[in-house]
């Protein structure tokens, strides 16, 4: 408790070795606990970190909710609604960590799995490592059936299509180095769902190692996902990456680090 | 999640372990449930090893409290784990729960 104690009151004096993104869309019913559950396990740990909420234009009460926690090393970047993978890319490149690190707001991966994720960065064996509910010794609970065949046939095509070598490129669990987040983030182009999918081609594409970490992963009840609807916009960003990269549309940064847009509730607190 | 009922003397004891979410509210409401209905209005739940709770849980834990209250019985939390206490701070429930810690418990024994 005492890391979590210091944290959650003295604001960091250097640049943090980790970020923690957490995308939100609507989560006032879910953020609290789980930037708690963040919170608290990254704070008992040695590195310094510091805590990104990038909101997704919600029209819910979850900006405010965040604001009023006045966390010191918690930041909340706010946009329009622009889909799940400009919220990622915006908090990622807004983040100052050596190690960027987003993690899903519903806790479906509880964050206890980090230090798994972090090994084979660590010890410069991968420079992205991404959770997967498809790699030996993952462990799923409550997948529905539903869930579980459409992800399968989409892994089909995009290893088939696309050449990507990982089994679950869709789990809401990975970490970059700060170098590879930087480049990967600033050529990535799609703001919805598939974004995933794009980062992992770019990584590839980049020369990128990617390490495929087993995880444990609860199906968090009251996802906010109608999977038919995002399957079919997969498949359309699936033909617009294809497209996109044989054009070198993915040649050059487009998205520079920006911390422009990012305010500190301590900064809000000296504004006010 | 695994979920023990112990009667002591003053108040029924249900211990609580794992991730306590939106999945196994369901479960904890009927233990909860059957623990009151039987007329137990003193109850005490051990959250020590519980390291994730979600706004679902909450809620069920609210709810009993109401009930316990409104039987003109006492709800506590015992010894929640360090995890689920910043939870509860953060969502402001420290505040609106008896919250029995591991010293406060000693002090009282």
């Amino acid at each position: 408790m005492k890391g979590y104690r210091h944290w959650s009151t003295v604001p960091l004096q250097e640049r943090p070795k980790i970020s923690v993104v957490i995308p939100a869309y609507n989560e006032e019913w879910r953020i609290l606990p789980t930037i708690g559950a963040i919170a608290h396990e990254m704070a008992e740990r040695d590195e310094s970190f510091e805590l990104i909420v990038s909101d997704d234009g919600s029209s819910d009460d979850t900006n405010k909710l965040v604001r009023e926690l006045e966390l010191p090393n918690l930041r909340l970047i706010e946009s329009v609604n622009t889909g799940k993978g400009g919220a990622v890319r915006r908090g990622a490149l807004a983040a100052s960590g050596d190690y960027i690190l987003f993690a899903d707001a519903d806790q479906s991966t509880p964050i206890q799995q980090f230090d798994a994720l972090f090994a084979p960065l660590l010890d410069g064996s991968a420079q992205v490592a991404i959770g997967s509910r498809g790699a030996d010794g993952a462990e799923v609970a409550n997948k529905s059936l539903k869930r579980k065949i459409l992800s399968q046939g989409l892994n089909t095509i995009v290893r088939v299509g696309f050449g990507i070598k990982q089994k679950d490129t869709q789990c809401g669990f990975k970490l970059f180095t700060r170098e590879a987040a930087l480049d990967l983030f600033g050529r990535q182009r799609i703001d919805g769902f598939s974004f995933d999918l794009e980062l992992l081609f770019l990584a590839n594409r980049q020369g990128y190692a990617v390490a495929e970490i087993p995880v444990e992963w609860i199906d968090a009840p009251g996802s906010t996902v109608d999977a038919a609807k995002v399957a079919i916009q997969f498949l359309k960003d699936l033909v617009s990456l294809r497209l996109r990269a044989m054009r070198g549309g993915y040649r050059h940064i487009i998205h520079q680090p920006a911390d422009s847009s990012a305010t500190t509730n301590q900064q809000l607190r000296s504004a006010a | 999640m695994n979920i023990t009922t112990n009667q002591g003397t003053d108040s029924t004891v249900i211990v609580l372990e794992g991730r306590f979410d939106a999945h196994e509210a369901p479960h904890a409401a009927s233990v909860f449930d059957s623990v009151l209905d039987e007329g137990q209005n003193n109850i005490d739940v051990s959250l020590a090893d519980v390291q994730f709770i979600d706004s679902t849980a909450l809620a069920q834990l609210v709810r009993v409290m109401k009930r316990c209250k409104e039987a003109g019985g006492q709800f506590s939390l015992l010894e929640p784990s360090d995890p689920v206490l910043v939870i509860l701070e953060l969502t402001a429930l420290d505040k609106a729960f008896n919250i029995v810690d591991g010293q406060s418990a000693e002090q009282a024994a």
